[in-house]
């Protein structure tokens, strides 16, 4: 196997887009290529993650049409649909075909229009993910799989409707330093639980999930080049290392876990992904975390191995978490204020730790950044994919 | 509309699963009989959730894990008006869901009240 490096990466700006889903990917994947410096070098491959645009965009075979939109004939095309870890999957993908000595050159590009339906029709579509004959028949969403879970952790943990607000808080901060986030609007916790307003604010969504524990509704793209690490000099200055990937599988019905505040699919994944990069969790210079429900971040912050089980809030409340601590987690605004367009978020996590580890983050650049993990969720932790990236050797 | 929602009890080894699945989640057989999920047991969890897809036209719906006193777990709708980790419940069976006219039969637990 050979090792595999990024050489170009690209994001469109998240949040209520006027363009189309294939104008998206292909501004996302030509600031990738852009980046590269390819020259006239073709490329081998295209991996495109979407979950949605055959219901919400009329667009099936989304790789091919991505390919047509930008001229990359006769670029081999897929396209991955693995829920909300369809860009994590991706990438895993795109890096087995270079590593495999397949494909030399290989584009990965995540991308969903959301917003092209309503928010009913969007939470319907998001709630395809839940088992059809065991959840979906009785209105579960995944907020509701999300409230759910976020009860009995709060029961058992400790954890309040304050700390789920800090999450918020944190990362509706980190949104602000980031130009390509949804939303950039501070938040407070007076604004958000204790104020006269913030019943009007922040209404309950799925108990004890509030409005502002939810990520929003998002369209966007992001992309990312690939190449055999021995070649990558060439195109780029500062090189980024795949350095280690996991995926593991978890129950499709929530409830059929032995104890539902258990992740193991994150557990699983992050530690095969730490062991194939020969890191530890304490060597991660900070994290992407799929907060698609705050609760989820404080959840996958401890079974990633970051924090022991059941004190991930605590970490939180030290500040540890926020950039300057000692390991800031969601840099980005994660999923909670960059936005979330499904099949964009994993490959958008990675262009994030990319962007980190080339110490090119601008106002939200975290300190001597050198290695960094990723976790995508997908369903409700029935499928993750966990990533870790190093600077090269320096 | 059916009457019952079932479980899969495996002939091999007697394992009950809910949903269903193809290999026996314990021993890796095939054959299953299905039992049907009644009786009671205890919540779990539960939400209300008032984000409702658009078959829905009440303001919210009441849902939770619940652990039957047979080993499985399984979600529902609750008809409780005030929902408690731990407290006892009963299943029942009738319509959740509208989908294509079509009215769905499902799960909806209800408290057990002590004598």
């Amino acid at each position: 196997m050979r090792d595999v490096a990024i050489i170009g990466a690209g994001s469109t700006q998240f949040g209520r887009s006027q363009w189309s889903l294939l104008k998206l990917m292909a501004e996302a994947s030509h600031d990738a290529l852009t980046e590269a410096s390819i020259g006239d070098r073709s490329v081998d491959a295209v991996y495109v993650a979407n979950m949605g645009s055959t219901r919400n965009n009329r667009q099936a075979g989304i790789a091919s049409a991505l390919v047509d939109r930008m001229n990359l004939f006769p670029a081999a095309a897929d396209t991955i649909e693995n829920g909300p870890a369809s860009g994590a999957s991706a990438i895993k993908n795109g890096y087995l075909a270079v590593a495999s000595g397949m494909y030399d050159l290989v584009l990965v590009v995540g991308g969903e229009r959301m917003r092209e339906v309503n928010n009913f029709e969007a939470t319907e579509f998001v709630s395809y993910l839940t088992h059809r004959y065991a959840e979906y028949i009785y209105g579960t969403t995944l907020p509701a799989l999300a409230g759910m879970f976020a009860r009995l952790y709060m029961e058992r943990y400790g954890v309040t409707s304050e700390h789920l607000a800090m999450v918020a808080i944190k990362n509706h901060a980190n949104g602000l330093l980031n130009p390509n986030a949804h939303i950039r609007t501070p938040v407070t916790m007076d604004g958000l639980l204790h104020g006269p307003q913030a019943s009007m604010n922040n209404p309950y969504v799925a108990e004890p999930l509030r409005f502002f524990d939810c990520c929003p509704v998002s369209d966007g793209a992001a992309a990312v080049l690939l190449i055999p690490l021995d070649m990558a000099g060439k195109f780029s200055k500062t090189p980024i290392r795949i350095a280690g990937i996991g995926q593991a599988t978890d129950t499709h019905a929530v409830h059929e876990r032995p104890d539902p505040t258990v992740l193991t699919a994150v557990r699983l994944a992050s530690e095969k992904a730490f062991s194939m990069a020969g890191l530890e969790p304490k060597d991660m210079s900070l994290a992407e975390l799929h907060d698609a429900f705050t609760i989820l971040e404080i959840a996958e912050s401890e079974e990633a191995g970051f924090f022991p089980k059941g004190e991930g809030h605590k970490a939180l409340e030290r500040g540890e978490t926020k950039i300057g601590g000692t390991l800031p987690i969601n840099a980005s605004g994660g999923l909670k204020a960059k936005g979330h367009p499904v099949g964009a978020t994993g490959v958008s996590q990675i262009v994030e730790l990319v962007y980190q580890l080339r110490h090119e983050a601008g106002e939200r650049q975290v300190k001597d950044a050198k290695h960094g993990f990723a976790c995508n969720f997908g369903g409700f932790g029935n499928n993750v994919v966990a990533t870790v990236l190093s600077r090269g050797e320096e | 509309m059916k009457d019952k929602i079932f479980a899969a009890k495996c002939i091999s080894c007697g394992m009950l699963s809910y949903p269903t699945h193809f290999y026996c989640p314990d021993c890796g057989e095939t054959a299953f009989e299905a039992v049907p999920v009644e009786g009671e047991g205890k919540l779990v969890t539960f939400t209300r959730a008032y984000a409702l897809p658009l078959d829905y036209a009440q303001r919210y719906l009441t849902l939770g894990i619940v652990e039957m006193d047979t080993g499985i777990k399984a979600t529902g709708q609750l008809l409780i008006d005030n929902p408690k980790i731990g407290m006892h419940v009963y299943a029942t069976v009738g319509p959740v869901r509208e989908i294509s006219g079509h009215d769905i039969p499902g799960l909806i637990f209800k408290e057990k009240r002590r004598k």
